[in-house]
């Protein structure tokens, strides 16, 4: 009898013992696609949010601060972006393994080359802006490579052991989003200095990237929805400047981008905002789909 | 020789941390209230609530909170009335306890069902639910005091919450009973993506009172291009008090559905009853942005047969650090 139990009790702890990889927790779909690829089978990932979600404004759910109260690790976009829901959620999970300022926590813009940082003083009569940079990087390729060294670091700090695996990891998937990149970038070549219309300043990486020309934006200012006035001025504006297309994510209400793209008219190009990462859709599958949709909306005459 | 005056120079100037890293986060916010009432002595029970005809200063509240090291943060909120200052708050909680435990120490709002923690700024309605008031008095159930929580290790979310207060500023304590002692349980269970529901369990045991409580949060807000949310909110309180020879049950509570249709726009609705009294209330939101709010609310109220109605109009604005919403 003594034996069942100690044998019961030792199957018991041993899944425990084998899965020493690191939990890891990321704010954003994408930034746990790109952490999916780094860590492979060393590290098991989550979000808590999904790719249909804004995530300027996420509800705090207790069953968050659940997820973070396991984590060894979590992975922000950071420049103020979950700034309205993830610190209340990092104090309930009662971690100190993932407190700012530790170990544990990884603030991803660190790694990126920062548009819009603003040097002048900046207030909220702007709009709500980010004024360390724009948080809206992950749509960029080259953004998501730096952000995978950074988490490639990171993991080996974390678990020494596997260090290696993880920068071979990080090797190859530099190489096929290097490869996949190069293909896009030709494809979308044709759309250098080309004019358009986004909804939020999410697409300044991309369009930096891509050489897109951003004209107006559906807000008349950045988080304040569009309004009439603003839309009679993006009107004329958009037929002077030639603009080709409205750019917007999937989460941002499309009644008003609809009109506008209607009256102009072009047409509007909606992109996921994330991969879906629970789908279990890799980053480079989700450029690949955003370059898609892209392409053909620019495309059309 | 060069090397270690370089090291020594070096170290003479270490690097600034810059000043928006190590100050505080800051915020000051103000509730300005309009208010029209058909009695002359309306029911108000809260100290922030707007108490007679004309403009009430409702609250500027400056809040204060950074971490303070690796273990703790610290949270302060200051208000200042019409008349007074008073501390509302301020409590260090800890961030790094083994064990799946957090303590809070300080001045701090009791843990009890779902309004009562929170500030104006994170209510649905102008003014707090008149059970509040009844229970707690016009400033909610707060004190100098301990708490302990645990989450439990479970796989939905579980937290055991059991604190002490000293809630009677004027109280003469001679034992640990004649403090506030209670216990609270809060679940929350994701039901889908879109609904929620939290669901409280709370008592408290003072020296001449018992409080039994329960709450519920249930909450429908859908992934996607929309803000729309709808939420059911109800708290219902029994209260047991020795008086001599005897004891005396009083209670009540309120139920509001809150309906949030669009980005910047919401409608509330709300029906209270505490002993003898049934109130029920309405208002519609306007949110020009996240860090300004205009409200305007009706609600008659029936005592005794007595009817009584209200009117206000509210406006809310907040600069500084926005703190992230608790759910």
């Amino acid at each position: 009898m003594r034996t069942i139990v100690l044998v019961v009790f030792l199957l018991a702890l041993a899944p425990g013992l084998a899965r020493a990889e690191i939990k890891v927790v990321a704010t954003v779909p994408a930034l746990a696609a790109v952490a999916r690829e780094v860590g492979g089978r060393f590290v098991s990932v989550k979000t808590l949010t999904r790719a249909n979600q804004d995530p300027h404004f996420v509800d705090a759910r207790p069953s968050l601060a659940l997820d973070l109260n396991r984590a060894n690790l979590i992975l922000v976009v950071g420049l103020n972006l979950e700034a309205g829901w993830l610190p209340t959620l990092l104090t309930g999970a009662r971690n100190g393994d993932i407190q700012p300022g530790s170990r544990g926590y990884l603030d991803c813009a660190q790694f990126v080359d920062l548009l819009e940082v603003h040097d002048q003083p900046v207030d909220r009569s702007m709009g709500d802006i980010h004024p360390g940079g724009n948080p809206h990087y992950l749509n960029e390729p080259r953004a998501a490579a730096a952000v995978a060294r950074g988490i490639a670091a990171r993991f080996g700090e974390l678990d020494p052991q596997h260090r290696e695996q993880f920068q071979a990891q990080l090797a190859a998937f530099g190489k096929k989003l290097e490869a996949a990149r190069t293909g896009w970038e030709s494809r979308l070549a044709p759309f250098k200095g080309t004019p358009v219309v986004a909804y939020h300043r999410t697409w300044v990486y991309l369009s930096r990237w891509v050489g897109l020309e951003e004209v107006e934006f559906l807000e008349p200012k950045p988080g304040i929805p569009p309004n009439p006035a603003h839309i009679a001025h993006l009107l004329v504006s958009a037929r002077q400047r030639k603009v080709r297309a409205i750019l917007q994510e999937d989460y941002y209400p499309d009644a008003t981008s609809r009109l506008v793209a209607e009256k102009i008219p072009v047409p509007l190009v909606k992109v996921p905002g994330g991969p879906d990462f629970q789908g279990g859709q890799s980053y480079v599958d989700y450029m690949a789909r955003v370059v898609d949709i892209l392409e053909k909306g620019l495309r059309a005459p | 020789m060069i090397a270690v005056l370089a090291l020594v120079v070096a170290q003479a100037q270490p690097v600034t941390p810059s000043a928006s890293t190590m100050n505080p986060d800051i915020a000051l916010l103000v509730d300005v209230a309009a208010a029209a009432f058909s009695k002359d002595e309306p029911f108000q029970s809260g100290e922030h609530d707007p108490h007679g005809n004309g403009f009430t200063l409702q609250q500027a509240e400056l809040s204060l909170g950074k971490s303070v090291d690796p273990y703790f943060r610290l949270d302060s909120f200051i208000v200042f009335g019409g008349d007074h200052v008073e501390l509302e708050e301020a409590y260090a909680t800890t961030l790094a306890l083994p064990g799946n435990l957090q303590v809070r120490a300080g001045q701090f709002l009791t843990r009890i069902g779902r309004v009562n923690p929170t500030h104006p700024h994170g209510w649905d309605f102008v003014d707090q639910p008149l059970i509040l008031g009844r229970l707690f008095g016009g400033e909610g159930n707060r004190g100098p005091g301990l708490e302990a929580s645990w989450l439990a290790p479970l796989p939905w979310f579980a937290e055991i919450i059991a604190s002490s207060n000293k809630v009677d500023p004027d109280g003469t304590v001679r034992s640990p009973l004649d403090l506030q002692n209670s216990v609270i349980l809060k679940q929350f269970f994701p039901l889908s993506d879109a609904w929620s529901l939290l669901w409280g369990m709370s008592s408290a045991f003072g020296p001449d009172a018992q409080i039994y409580g329960g709450d519920l949060y249930l909450k429908f807000r859908p992934l996607g291009p929309s803000h729309t949310m709808v939420a059911l909110q109800t708290e219902w309180y029994v209260r047991r008090r020795q008086v001599p020879d005897d004891t005396v049950e009083d209670g009540g509570g309120y139920a509001s559905l809150v309906w949030r249709f669009a980005r910047r726009w919401g409608l509330a609705g709300r029906y209270e009853r505490v002993a003898d009294i049934d109130r029920v209330g309405a208002n519609v939101t306007f949110w020009p942005s996240e860090f300004s709010r205009l409200r305007l609310q009706g609600s008659t109220e029936n005592a005794d047969g007595e009817r009584g109605w209200a009117g206000f109009l509210a406006f809310e604005v907040v600069i500084g650090a926005h703190g992230a919403h608790p759910f």
